[in-house]
């Protein structure tokens, strides 16, 4: 699935965009605007790596989710906005391989999605210290929606498919991270062994130039371990959350999706130039 | 005798057929795998990069001024120490990958420059700085050498990831016509590609 076989009849218009300006530029100091890109996406991971980790329980714990969140709003505004204004700089110079990129469909959902969970739910559910609304549920329901789309996305993109370890590993290490004690040891076994498993499949009952075998075996094994990752996922956010509020399983599981979006955003930004 | 073990470290592993590879080519011309290294030595950032600057804005007095800097530290720290351990694992795979391209490559001889300069500032900064944090803990605004340090930090450290990423470019790629300069720091003349100086004539400005 990309932007060209969704909208197929844009193809003139898109073909065009690097005629207008700024692109013509943007595109030969295109290097300069990358890094600002990839700073400003740096701001913007790190403000939602603190403010989702607390929303989970973690993280900077001496704190509550409100402070946390007005520590670090402003970071989090230049970064998102910052990822926005040179992702469509960028964007224009490099208009027509973006078009054919199912990579960067994965990534503008992310970005849609992700600002919807940013402003419609996260902020206001850290700053009421995680007293939910109904329209923070309904913000963060859809811009779940849309990261899961994403995820999909990269899933049915062929190439790109593999970009999803990132976003597996990722999800792995915040469940390591948030989780303490046996739970984290059971946890990590778990995957530990998954991981093994993956390895003896693919090098030593299979050879890994043996495509035709080692792939399904590959795919079966990766869907086992994110299965594993986000199963533990909702148990350690389920058995932390016992005895609490519903509403404390939601903020949770918000603080996980918050991170993932941006990482998967990430992702998709990166694997646009790899497939 | 640097470039003959980085030559030495690419052909490793090289069988005896014409089109056998070794393990720095195979890495590098593996379907995926590279990527993934890439990949992930870039999200990874987000991780190291964005937490590091989150304490370091706060040595700034720009955030978390309500709490005390080794409260946030104890917090942060493990991330940004786990994410720079990624960060380190991949690298080096990915400099394994084509150590002579990189040994040549400008870029990443200033990276590794500034790297080497965020690593003195984190020894100053745990052995100097630091030394009297009980008086200064708690204050919104923490004394000049610790800004000083967060400055030096914050910047060594957005310098490392602009270089990094110019890595990717070929601007100065030895074998091209380059300024006298550009050769002589990255030993182009001893690279694969040689060194062509570009001439000085190319650089007058027409009246």
């Amino acid at each position: 699935m990309k932007f060209s076989i969704l909208f197929p009849q844009l193809r003139g218009w898109v073909g065009h965009l690097a005629n207008v300006w700024p692109a013509p530029f943007v595109k030969p100091n295109f290097a300069i605007f990358e890094v600002f890109h990839i700073l400003t996406l740096i701001m913007l991971g790190g403000a939602s790596i603190l403010i989702g980790l607390r929303l989970m329980g973690s993280g900077v714990t001496d704190e509550k989710p409100s402070d946390v969140y007005k520590d670090m709003r402003v970071w989090l505004n230049i970064g998102l906005w910052g990822v926005f204004f040179t992702g469509i700089l960028i964007g224009m110079a490099n208009a027509e391989r973006l078009y054919d990129s199912a990579a960067f469909l994965a990534k503008m959902l992310c970005l849609v999605g992700g600002i919807m969970l940013v402003y419609g739910a996260t902020r206001p559910v850290a700053l009421a210290d995680g007293e939910i609304s109904t329209s923070a549920l309904v913000w963060g329901g859809l811009g779940t929606l849309l990261w899961l789309g994403a995820i999909v996305v990269f899933l049915t993109g062929g190439l790109i498919t593999p970009g999803l370890y990132h976003v597996l590993t990722a999800a792995a290490l915040i469940v390591a991270f948030v989780t303490k004690g046996r739970q984290r040891w059971i946890y990590a076994a778990g995957l530990g062994a998954v991981l093994i498993a993956m390895y003896v499949a693919t090098h030593v009952i299979l050879q890994p130039d043996d495509l035709k075998n080692a792939d399904p075996a590959n795919v079966a094994l990766a869907w086992l371990a994110g299965l594993w990752i986000f199963g533990f996922a909702g148990w350690a956010v389920w058995s932390g959350s016992r005895g609490a509020t519903p509403s404390g399983l939601f903020v949770k599981a918000l603080g996980y999706v918050t991170i993932l979006v941006w990482v998967t955003a990430a992702a998709g930004g990166r694997w646009i130039a790899f497939a | 005798m640097i470039r003959a073990f980085l030559v030495w470290l690419q052909s490793l592993g090289r069988g005896s057929g014409p089109d056998a590879q070794s393990w720095s080519e195979a890495l590098h011309g593996s379907l995926n795998f590279w990527n993934l290294l890439e990949g992930t030595h870039l999200i990874t950032l987000l991780l190291f990069a964005g937490t590091i600057f989150a304490v370091d804005l706060r040595l700034l007095g720009v955030t978390f001024r309500k709490l005390k800097v080794s409260e946030l530290s104890e917090r942060v720290l493990p991330l940004t120490v786990f994410g720079f351990a990624m960060m380190v694992v991949t690298g080096l795979a990915l400099f394994f990958a084509k150590p002579v391209e990189y040994y040549h490559n400008i870029w990443f001889r200033m990276k590794l420059i500034f790297i080497i300069g965020a690593m003195i500032n984190i020894v100053v900064f745990h052995y100097r700085v630091q030394k009297n944090i009980a008086a200064w803990d708690a204050a919104p605004l923490p004394p000049w050498p610790a800004r000083a340090s967060a400055i030096a930090s914050l910047s060594a450290w957005v310098v490392v990831i602009v270089f990094g990423r110019f890595i990717a470019y070929n601007w100065f790629d030895c074998g091209k016509p380059l300024p006298h300069f550009f050769n002589v720091v990255e030993e182009c003349k001893i690279s694969e590609h040689g060194a062509i100086d570009l001439k000085p004539a190319a650089f007058k400005v027409k009246p």
